[in-house]
């Protein structure tokens, strides 16, 4: 698995054990583990990163374990992207955000990953019809990243329409929604080897290490206090008992959970943000039927898309911060700022203007609308020192404005690039790249794509399709030796795009001077972005070879006729008979017969066009050469 | 870079194109069991790969590489069709065998410790107009090829055709000597001339 350098340092730390296994017994398997911040247990659902892949893999956690020589591994059974399986997918039509479950035996079901591939959460929430899967609300819905229904038997590549009683060994129950709803699956079970199971196990809680740090309870006040204030501001409801209650609830749960250690500062923080999550979640849970409910998940997505209070910022946080793994830097400097600003808590007005220059220092990330965001944020904190008299109010809302802008300024780069998060550092990277009109150096495109696992169909098949979708592409000037392989590499580092090459296969007429390969792009857009810009731009190979490319048509549908195998009219439908039953129709030919003339003249014929082709490639390497010599390029 | 599997893997790669010989001028009606039992007589096909023709002109002759069991079967092949006219499933264009080449191979390792490196040119590095002149000989290159080819092709063709014609000729020929003797007409001719005639 191709992951940056810059992940392995990323924070780790396992989680609650589970047996030993292996031979020698020194296999430990877990049932958590955190990683980067983020805690992680068995059956959620991860993005995969692979670099390269403009879209992350969806999988789900199976098995974690640390091998005897400390690498740390998970299985992962996978969901398919429609994408990924439309040969087999026929007529049936799929959701934007739908995925298929791997399912049946066979490659593709699932598979080990080291556990350093995973780059962050999914929300997967399953929509099967199916009694024992607790049906997700319409809120669940619309917060979840993907939906599944469906299984995708990879044994005989077949789209089945329930779930089996058991996947890959995991019974079905792991599979669906869990009781405690899948919405919380994203942040509840970071705490799972600290708590029982749902929200409202609040009691566990307070058997924790008790609190040395008094901002962080200001802190968490204020978020709380921002909750009902926007509540209240929101609906304007009387629901205020059970906000009472969820507020006392969120009041309790971090003061537990804040490590001791400042070292661990950064670490305790987020979990007691990934508690105040849970709060905030599992509140409502609680209280099934007020109103609050309703208005709380309603604000929850209004939040996710436009975060405008402290609430807002902080799931914002925590949202991309289970989801955006990747980008590790932006997630040092987040926690940095935060690590910053801790002990400057009580000095009010140093909190303040630090975070003042930040935002001198990064005026440009900040759109107008962010702006407009920060204002009512800042409103909201004018409202909350008002109401709340919270002395640290201030300072701890601008501790959290802070990394907020900075993770809003990924994302805004992110959008920018138009790819999903994971994709974006190494994009931009490669992006950068290409504007500098930097050598680059073409190395293997990261691991090939997942529905190779598949035989798939055969290559002719793809051509003709590809060729009737207007994805195929005839590369030329390639250096006859490159194999279909690197071609993909060539395409890959040159437009960034993934897709299926092959290179043409020589002959005895084939060009020495210009390697040949069909390329199937993934969309007719990039097909014909990429010819354009072999066009307009030049893409320079090693020793000095412009890439050429083309929209091809292929072969047209004709039987291929072939000339100098002669029959004699009236004998023909005797000796095809004949063709038929023997066995072996080869022979050496005889002198003295009029087959041993006529095979004369053809090996004439070719003798001839042997020699036409030899000058012809000889005239054209001469002036290959000749263009060559006044190239400056090395 | 290259680590020692990868070398491996390309020696024992070389080895295998050094025992493959390469077969062209076949009727595309040729199947694989046709060219192992047409080669088993000169030692043992270990496999036949038909090259594939994606974009040539429909109409080309087909190839196949054949793999034997060691060099000295590949050139004892090689040299027979050099020395006879070897027809395979059709005559009388004779099936012609040479060496097989590296780049003939679709599953072909990467070669070892090779790097690739590219680099999209700017518009005023002086090597831009020269790529482009590069990338417009290639055109024409293969334009010239594809011409070359088609002329071959017609040529082929004529020479069927010319060959068809002086069968179907011979063949008349033969059928009327045949006929002559059939119907009597050469005995009574040579009842006439006093010949004998059996």
């Amino acid at each position: 698995m191709v992951e940056a350098d810059g992940v392995e340092n990323l924070e780790f730390e396992w989680g609650k054990k589970r047996g030993v296994g292996g031979k020698k017994k020194d296999v430990q398997f877990y049932e958590t583990f955190t990683y980067d911040g983020v805690e992680y247990s068995l059956y959620d659902s991860v993005y995969l990163y692979k670099e390269g892949e403009p879209d992350p893999y969806v999988g789900k956690i199976i098995k974690i374990w640390e091998n005897s020589d400390k690498t740390k591994k998970v299985k992962i059974l996978w969901f398919f992207r429609p994408c990924e399986i439309q040969n087999f997918l026929g007529n049936e039509d799929s959701a934007e955000n739908e995925l298929f479950l791997a399912s049946g035996e066979g490659v593709g079901l699932a598979n080990v990953n080291p556990l350093e591939a995973i780059s962050g959460k999914c929300n997967v929430v399953c929509t099967s019809k199916d009694s024992r899967n607790p049906q997700p609300s319409d809120e669940e819905l619309q917060a979840a990243d993907f939906i599944f229904c469906r299984a995708f038997d990879v044994g005989n590549h077949r789209i089945l329409g329930k779930i089996e009683e058991k996947v890959a060994g995991i019974e079905v129950k792991f599979i669906f929604n869990r009781i405690d709803l899948q919405k919380t699956n994203v942040v509840l079970k970071l705490d799972s080897d600290k708590k029982g199971a749902s929200g409202n196990a609040i009691a566990s809680y307070e058997t924790g290490v008790p609190s040395q740090q008094t901002p962080t309870i200001g802190h968490t006040n204020l978020k709380t206090t921002g909750i009902s204030i926007d509540n209240l501001v929101k609906d304007n409801a009387g629901s205020n008992s059970s906000l009472v209650k969820q507020k006392s609830s969120l009041r309790e749960k971090p003061t537990s959970t804040v490590g001791v250690e400042s070292d661990e500062m950064a670490k305790s923080n987020d979990r007691m943000e990934n508690d105040f999550n849970d709060g905030t979640k599992s509140g409502p849970i609680v209280k099934e039927n007020t109103d609050s409910k309703a208005s709380l998940v309603k604000q929850k997505s209004l939040l996710r898309n436009q975060p405008a209070s402290s609430i807002g910022t902080e799931l914002k946080i925590s949202k991309t911060n289970n989801r955006q793994e990747n980008v590790s830097s932006d997630k040092t400097t987040l926690r940095f700022g935060e690590m910053e600003d801790r002990p400057s808590k009580r000095a009010k007005f140093d909190g303040f203007v630090k975070v003042d220059d930040k935002n001198k220092k990064s005026p440009q990330i900040l759109s107008t609308d962010l702006d407009g965001n920060d204002a009512k944020a800042l409103a909201t904190v004018t409202a909350l020192e008002d109401k709340s008299r919270l002395k640290l109010a201030k300072d701890t809302q601008v501790a959290e404005k802070d990394p907020f802008k900075k993770v809003k300024s990924d994302d805004k780069t992110k959008f920018s690039n138009g790819k999903l998060p994971k994709a974006s550092p190494g994009r931009a990277l490669d992006e950068d790249k290409k504007i500098d009109h930097q050598i680059m150096e073409v190395t293997r495109r990261p691991d090939t794509d997942r529905s190779r696992w598949f035989k798939g169909l055969p290559w002719e098949d793809r051509m003709k399709t590809a060729n009737e979708q207007g994805t195929l592409v005839l590369l030329q000037n390639l250096d006859p030796t490159y194999t279909s392989a690197e071609v993909e590499d060539i395409v890959w580092h040159g437009f960034k795009e993934s897709c299926t090459a092959k290179m043409i296969q020589q002959t005895s007429i084939s060009s020495p001077h210009s390697g040949q390969a069909l390329v199937i792009f993934k969309t007719r857009e990039a097909a014909e972005i990429a010819v354009r810009k072999l066009d307009e731009g030049c893409l320079l190979l090693s020793n000095g070879r412009p890439l050429v490319g083309s929209k091809t048509t292929c072969y047209p549908e004709k039987k291929p006729s072939f000339f100098g195998h002669l029959v004699i009219d009236k004998l023909k439908h005797q000796m095809q008979r004949e063709m038929k039953e023997a066995v072996s129709t080869s022979h050496c030919s005889q002198p003295n017969t009029i087959e041993y003339e006529m095979a004369m003249e053809w090996c004439l014929l070719q003798e001839r066009s042997d020699f036409a082709w030899k000058k012809l490639y000889e005239q054209q390497g001469e002036a290959l050469r000749k263009l060559h010599s006044s190239l400056k390029f090395k | 870079m290259a680590s020692p599997s990868t070398q491996a893997d390309y020696a024992a790669f070389e080895e295998k194109v050094k025992r493959t010989v390469y077969l062209d001028n076949l009727s595309p009606h040729v199947t694989e069991p046709v060219v192992r039992s047409a080669l088993n007589q000169f030692g043992n096909v270990k496999s036949v790969h038909f090259i594939p023709n994606y974009i040539e002109p429909r109409n080309i002759p087909q190839c196949a590489l054949v793999e034997m069991e060691d060099l000295m079967q590949a050139e004892a092949v090689i040299s027979m069709t050099s020395h006879h006219y070897f027809m395979v499933s059709g005559m009388p264009r004779p099936v012609r065998a040479r060496p097989a080449e590296v780049n003939m191979f679709d599953d072909r390792p990467k070669m070892p410790g090779r790097t690739i490196q590219c680099q999209w040119l700017d518009e005023n590095n002086p090597d831009f107009k020269v790529a482009q002149k590069i990338k417009d000989l290639t055109m024409l290159n293969a334009a010239q090829s594809a011409f070359l080819l088609k002329q071959q092709l017609q040529e082929e063709e004529n020479l069927a055709k010319y060959q068809q014609d002086i069968l179907n000729a011979n063949y008349k020929k033969h059928e009327v000597i045949d006929n002559i003797m059939v119907d009597g007409t050469a005995r009574r001719l040579a009842d006439r001339y006093n010949l004998r005639c059996d």
